[in-house]
Formats: C-alpha cells, sequence, structure tokens
C-alpha cells in the first residue's frame, strides 16, 4: 500500500475526480434528481397511504436509507466501469500503461475516483433530504459515513473489473439492469425484509445489498429494530470491499484484457 | 559504461489466438542512434515496440533499456522511454494542455516541472494556440504532433515512434525530420517504426527488418546498402558492334544501351570509359542506377511484388 502514496497515483486520481466533477450534470445530478423524485413519490404521495406495519419511523424517512444506497451503487459503479471502458475504447488507456504506475495504482486510481463519486453523490443527498425530507436526520455520522465508503468501494471496485472485462458499453449496462438493479429492489429499499413470508425473508438475507441498505438505514435512524447487528452487517461489507478491490487489482496488474 | 539503449535477447510473443508474433528476436539499439524497424505488415514491428514500452505481456525472452530489466525495473525503464502510438489516442474529456500534465503526472514530476514541460512541449509543437481546445477539435496533422508531444512529455532517454508520418503532409513530413534528427542529435535514442523507406533511409543510421516474426538484418544503413547493392551503370552509345566485349564487368546489350552490372559504379565507371574509348565507341547518354534501400529491402523480405 506504501506504493499507492506517491504523485503518478494522485495524478490518476486527480484525473478520475476531474472527469466526474466536469462531466457533474451527467455524473451528481442524476442521482439527486432520481432520489427526489422517489422520495416525492413514494415517500410523500404514496407514503402516506402505505400501512408502516410496525417500521417505527415515518415511511419517508424509513426509505432514505435505501434511496442513498441505490444512488450510491449506480454512481461508484458507473465511474469505474465507464471510465475504464471509454479509456480502452478510444486506446487512450495505453497512455497510462506504459507510465511507471504498477497494475494495483491503476486500479485503485479508477476505484478511488468511483469511491469519490459515490461518496459526493451521497453527500449530496443527505444535504438534500435535510431541505425536502421533513424531521430527516441522521442518528450515527461515523457508521454512516462508513457504509457510505465501504459501500462505494465495493461498486466501484466491480466497476473496474466489469470494465476491465467488457467489450462493449452493452456488458457495462447488463449488469446495471439484470444484477444490481434486482439486488437492490429486493434487498429493502422500499420495504422491510421482515414483511415477506418464509423463506423469502431468510432469502433475502443471502442478498448483500440487504446488509448494505440495512446496515446505513440503522446507521441513520435511530428506534429502528435492535436484532440488527451492524458489526455483521459492517464486516459482511468489508469483506465484499477487499474481494473485489484483490480481484481489480489482480486484473489490472497481470493486464488482463487491457494488454496484448 | 553500458553503451546499449535497447538490449533484446530470444524474445518470443505468441497471441492467445497461437499466432506466432515474434520467433525469438534479439536485437541491440546502441544508446544515441537513430533505428529504423521496418517490415512488412503483421511482421512483428509494433508487438516489439508494444513489449518495449509495457503494452505488450512476453513469457519468453528478456528486454532491457539502459541496463534495467524492463519487467524486474518496470517503474525505471519506463520512465526512459516515451512512446508515440501509431493509432492516435486521446484522453477526449480535457483540453490538449490538461492531457499533456496529467500525462507528466503519471510519470511522478512535481507541479512546476509539469508546467515547465508542458508550456515547452505546447511550445515545441505549435500547439500553444490550442491549448484550450479538446483532441476532437484538433486537426490531422495538429492530433499527430500532440501524439509525438506526449511521448516526449517525461523527456524520456529513448523515444519510439510507430509510424510517426502516416498520413501526414509533406510539410509536416519534412518539420518533424528536422525535428527528430535535432532532439537524435542532442542525444536521444529514437527508434522508428516505418513503412516509408525514404524516411529510414533519411533518418537512420542503423536498420533493422522484422519479417515473419524473425530479425532478418541488423545492421548500419551504410552497411546494408553496400552489402546488398547491385548498381547498374548504363551507357547509351551512338552505334555498335558485334565485336563489343569488356572482360571484366557483366554486361549485357540491347538496343544500343550497355547495361553493365557493379556493386562498386563510382570506381568502376572510368574504367568502363577507357574500354569504350579503346573500341572507338561514341557515347550518347550515361546513367548510374544505385539500388534503393527499398528494393533491398523488398528483396530481403521476398516481396512479391519483386517476385514477379
Amino acid at each position: 500500500m506504501k506504493y499507492l502514496i506517491n504523485r503518478k497515483f494522485f495524478s490518476l486520481v486527480n484525473r478520475e475526480t476531474q472527469r466526474f466533477l466536469a462531466l457533474y450534470k451527467q455524473t451528481v445530478m442524476p442521482g439527486l434528481v432520481t432520489t427526489a423524485l422517489y422520495i416525492l413519490v413514494f415517500g410523500k404521495a404514496l407514503g402516506s397511504k402505505i400501512d408502516a406495519n410496525g417500521l417505527k419511523v415515518d415511511y419517508i424517512q424509513y426509505i432514505i436509507p435505501g434511496l442513498i444506497m441505490m444512488a450510491i451503487i449506480n454512481n461508484a459503479y458507473q465511474n469505474s466501469s465507464s471510465s475504464i471502458m471509454q479509456a480502452k475504447f478510444l486506446k487512450f488507456l495505453d497512455d497510462i500503461l506504459i507510465t511507471p504506475l504498477s497494475g494495483i495504482e491503476i486500479a485503485f486510481g479508477y476505484i478511488i475516483g468511483g469511491i469519490l463519486r459515490g461518496g459526493v453523490t451521497g453527500i449530496s443527498i443527505i444535504i438534500m433530504c435535510y431541505f425536502i425530507a421533513p424531521g430527516f436526520s441522521i442518528d450515527n455520522y461515523l457508521t454512516t459515513l462508513l457504509y457510505i465508503l465501504l459501500v462505494s468501494w465495493t461498486f466501484s471496485s466491480i466497476g473496474v473489473i466489469v470494465g476491465v472485462f467488457a467489450k462493449s458499453w452493452d456488458h457495462i449496462g447488463i449488469f446495471t439492469t439484470f444484477i444490481f438493479m434486482p439486488l437492490t429492489m429486493l434487498g429493502g429499499v422500499f420495504w422491510s425484509v421482515k414483511w415477506l413470508p418464509y423463506p423469502w425473508d431468510l432469502i433475502s438475507k443471502f442478498n448483500p445489498v440487504y446488509w448494505m441498505v440495512d446496515g446505513l438505514r440503522h446507521s441513520m435512524l435511530s428506534g429502528l429494530d435492535s436484532d440488527f447487528s451492524i458489526q455483521l452487517s459492517l464486516l459482511i461489507c468489508l469483506l465484499f470491499c477487499l474481494f473485489f478491490s484483490i480481484i481489480a487489482s489482480y486484473l489490472v496488474s497481470t493486464g488482463y484484457r487491457i494488454k496484448s | 559504461m553500458n553503451d546499449i539503449a535497447i538490449k533484446i535477447r530470444n524474445l518470443k510473443k505468441v497471441y492467445d489466438n497461437k499466432f506466432e508474433a515474434l520467433k525469438g528476436i534479439n536485437l541491440d539499439i546502441p544508446k544515441g542512434s537513430f533505428y529504423g524497424l521496418l517490415g512488412p505488415n503483421g511482421a512483428g514491428k509494433t508487438t516489439t515496440i508494444g513489449a518495449i514500452a509495457g503494452l505488450v505481456n512476453y513469457k519468453h525472452g528478456s528486454i532491457s533499456i539502459m541496463g534495467y530489466d524492463n519487467k524486474k525495473n518496470y517503474r525505471i525503464t519506463r520512465g526512459l522511454v516515451g512512446l508515440s502510438q501509431q493509432e492516435l489516442n486521446f484522453d477526449v474529456f480535457f483540453p490538449i494542455k490538461k492531457v499533456l500534465e496529467f500525462q507528466a503526472g503519471y510519470f511522478g514530476m512535481n507541479r512546476s516541472m509539469i508546467k515547465e514541460r508542458t508550456e515547452l512541449m505546447l511550445e515545441q509543437f505549435g500547439l500553444k494556440d490550442k491549448q484550450n481546445s479538446t483532441c476532437r477539435e484538433l486537426s490531422g496533422g495538429m492530433k499527430r504532433r500532440l501524439q509525438i508531444a506526449k511521448a516526449l512529455i517525461h523527456n524520456p532517454e529513448v523515444l519510439i515512434l510507430d509510424e510517426p508520418t502516416a498520413g501526414v503532409d509533406i510539410e509536416l513530413r519534412y518539420m518533424l525530420w528536422d525535428f527528430l534528427k535535432q532532439i537524435n542529435k542532442e542525444g536521444k535514442t529514437i527508434l522508428l517504426t516505418t513503412h516509408y523507406i525514404e524516411e529510414a533511409e533519411q533518418l537512420c543510421d542503423q536498420i533493422g527488418i522484422i519479417h515473419n516474426g524473425n530479425m532478418i538484418v541488423d545492421e548500419s544503413t551504410k552497411n546494408l546498402t553496400k552489402n546488398n547493392s547491385s548498381s547498374k551503370i548504363l551507357i547509351e552509345l551512338e552505334e555498335v558492334s558485334d565485336d563489343i566485349k569488356i572482360n571484366e564487368f557483366d554486361f549485357s546489350l540491347e538496343n544500343k544501351i550497355m547495361t553493365i552490372n557493379t556493386k562498386h559504379p563510382n570506381k568502376d565507371l572510368p574504367i568502363i570509359m577507357s574500354k569504350i574509348n579503346e573500341l572507338n565507341l561514341s557515347i550518347a547518354h550515361i546513367e548510374i542506377k544505385k539500388t534503393t534501400l527499398e528494393q533491398i529491402f523488398l528483396k530481403l523480405t521476398n516481396n512479391e511484388i519483386l517476385n514477379k
């Protein structure tokens, strides 16, 4: 890890950061607009009609952590996957591969770009919620930030892996549509898995996104059921994050599909 | 003191589809030389360059740059090499000034160095006026100049140019030639691949020819031309007779034109002239046709055009 602290590496991180900030209308803004619409439609319009069924908090407050998680997952993944894909497609990835940057540094340069975009999006949504969701507050800022970091890190790493594997833009979209979206929707963004009948409530717990969404929810909201283990949830997030980071670093280091 | 800039030993490259692009090539490129790597399409030039620069993985053989192994000491060797690829490749998100600054940053330069080198490159390649434009807004010639500026941004010891003048106009070609000659004179080692044999003949002091993954030639341009030359002296006579004989030379006579094959036309011409004088023949026209590097290249690579 000591090799990451150098000018070369920070130049790549700087490039990745400037890229998504320069394109903020396509990168950060859509997450904010989509989340605001979800809050308006599902929270304000439909929320009052939904039987909270023992949620112990307002429905609108209940869905916000899930919406934040959804935006973070999407943005972190999109950033690294599309950045690598574009660099491969236009061949300027070669300009990075011929520099003294190691494979791990290149992988982490892209991963951190995704973490920052996920983080900026997540924090922007939190700030927005203070204005558009009455009564919104955060119970534990530290674990909230920790979840934002770990989830961004995990999905940004997945983005690097998919970006390396992808041969076309379709491959990038397939993951969003057929994997992340179902996992997020079935991970309890809009409802509690406790509402599900057996065995679906148990099956849902094998969905990693459930642990991320509910982990963030328990960090942000006070007064929820105490049978959820934040420690276990954080450990799961950390393991996922390490697992995918290692795979991403390995692929870039060996030059899989990016070198001849 | 190591006088070799690039040393390649038994380099083999087999692609996933089992195509053997390089079959164990050896190559020594001296420091400060201008080396031309020639070869037909698909011969293995770009693979060789890619292996040197770090874009092509190889399992067999070794490459060292200025004495450093380019696998074990890749952080050092990549800083020593600048690569300008044949295919133009640019980061399209940023203005070209930023593109150069990022590229300098990837090589670990500090801020003041980045600023200084970027300014110098923009100035040197006539891109100052376009510094805030993106690559897509540049003309073809400007893109080619930017490509070379990018390769030189970190002031490498060795500059590798893959077809640098492909598709550029004559004016830019001559400008690039002058620039390359200049930086070579200042001490940079240059490895050039080109399809323009004239370009190699003009610029390179050393020539390597790669064919079907093998190095078939590696010698000075001068020796290559000299050793493979089979020049002709063409003498058009006013009138001919049947008993023309110049015993020492291999010659033929057709339509009043004597064709004499020789390796040393300048040395042999006076002798031939005196023989013709002895035969009391009048000369209408004399012409020396020297073998060009292009003909040598075609001959050595068994080109079909030559065989026809």
